[in-house]
């Protein structure tokens, strides 16, 4: 394999480097600041079956209840949308639709928006829209909480527990295991990838 | 030592793809994101945007962030209630993670960023590498000072109980949400090459 490099200047500290493509393992860090500059992502192809086992464990947590509370007798359920369902009702409409936004929405359109840019090309195919989709999927990075929600549902735990019987629904293991595949998804998959074709050719 | 940046070379950086383009260009020919050499504005966006942030932590902080209504009574409490409810309740561990993820964080990110705006202003060079540090980290820890929005959206959301126990928004959760982020807008603003531009000029006058 042909050793191609490119240059490159650091997005922390704005030095010009050059950083070799097909690296094979490991990373290239700046020799000024030490921010990473480029970490070779894995395959397409297993970052493709990741994504979709964890976009399969998403469907259930649409019905599945996370949180029982049981006080004298009555019982309220809830699962991740129905939290935020409330909020809506009671007026507060900013904080309900930002955290549907940052803790499942923006996860979940992460992981389309991979999708997305990584099918056509696994199929050996290059839409012009691949670059809108790869903007915003890098957009949506910023804003994707799927783990600060996760440990909030363990601190409202701790929190109700005094208040009547609290049970853990179904929803809440499938919500570690849609958090822990999707994390791998994100590490996985490295966006710069996309363009080692593009700029192997330069 | 001296090292040679995009400025030097008359080039700038597309900060979604990494591509390198000429000054003249004004979109990345590869992934079609709009070019600049420093991000626009950098100083003015981060520092209003963090002037915004510092002064809506002070309704997030003294308004109560949610309110219970039960059997015994109207109970409305501020997030130092909740913390200090839990730690005088034994379970001082979990008052210190809402401590940490709603007092802390939100404080140290307003400073940090003011640092960093300081070091930029004033051409404080020398603190360039330890400003980065500051930055990467405010960058990690940012979004989990949406812990206690999350919490009492879930409380809310469980504890529908009619006249047993309800629990409902409090006009604090609005003006904490807005103050986060404010403070995620003001980080993504501030551009941290700033810190080390012209660090190659000052050391040769000098």
């Amino acid at each position: 394999m042909a050793k191609k490099s490119e240059t490159t200047a650091c997005k922390e500290c704005g030095v010009l480097v050059s950083v070799p493509l097909h690296l094979g393992i490991g990373q290239y860090r700046c020799p000024r600041c030490e921010g990473l500059l480029y970490r070779r992502g894995q395959p397409f192809s297993h970052v493709i079956v990741m994504a979709l086992a964890a976009l399969t464990l998403f469907l259930p947590l649409l019905f599945l209840p996370i949180l029982d509370l049981n006080i004298m007798g009555q019982e309220n359920s809830a699962t991740l949308f129905k939290a935020f369902w409330v909020v809506y009702k009671d007026g507060y409409y900013l904080i309900a639709l930002l955290a549907l936004w940052t803790g499942i929405l923006a996860p979940v359109a992460m992981l389309v928006l991979l999708l997305a840019i990584l099918l056509p090309i696994h199929f050996g195919h290059r839409p012009h829209w691949i670059r809108h989709a790869y903007r915003l999927y890098e957009t949506m990075r910023e804003w994707g909480m799927a783990e600060v929600y996760l440990i909030s549902i363990v601190v409202s735990m701790v929190k109700l527990h005094g208040m009547g019987t609290l049970h853990i629904g179904p929803g809440f293991y499938i919500f570690i295991l849609f958090f822990l595949t999707f994390f791998i998804t994100t590490v996985w998959f490295n966006p710069d990838d996309i363009w080692l074709d593009d700029a192997l050719e330069n | 030592m001296r090292w040679k940046t995009d400025i030097d070379a008359g080039v700038q950086l597309c900060l979604h793809c990494r591509k390198l383009h000429p000054l003249e260009r004004k979109r990345c020919d590869r992934c079609g994101s709009p070019l600049f050499q420093r991000k626009p504005h950098a100083l003015a966006k981060t520092f209003s945007l963090a002037l915004a942030a510092t002064l809506l932590l002070i309704p997030a902080n003294l308004l109560p962030m949610m309110i219970v209504h039960s059997l015994v009574g109207d109970d409305a409490g501020t997030i130092m209630d909740g913390v200090i409810y839990f730690l005088e309740h034994g379970e001082a561990w979990i008052g210190v993670v809402i401590f940490v993820a709603s007092v802390f964080v939100p404080f140290f990110k307003l400073t940090v960023l003011f640092y960093l705006l300081w070091i930029v202003r004033f051409h404080r060079h020398a603190k360039a590498r330890l400003g980065l540090k500051l930055y990467r980290l405010i960058h990690f820890i940012g979004k989990w000072s949406m812990l206690d929005i999350f919490v009492v959206a879930l409380m809310v959301g469980l504890v529908q109980f009619k006249n047993l126990a309800t629990i409902v928004t409090g006009p604090a959760a609005i003006a904490f949400m807005l103050a986060v982020v404010t403070t995620i807008f003001a980080t993504e603003a501030f551009d941290p090459r700033l810190m080390f531009d012209h660090e190659n000029q000052r050391s040769s006058d000098g």
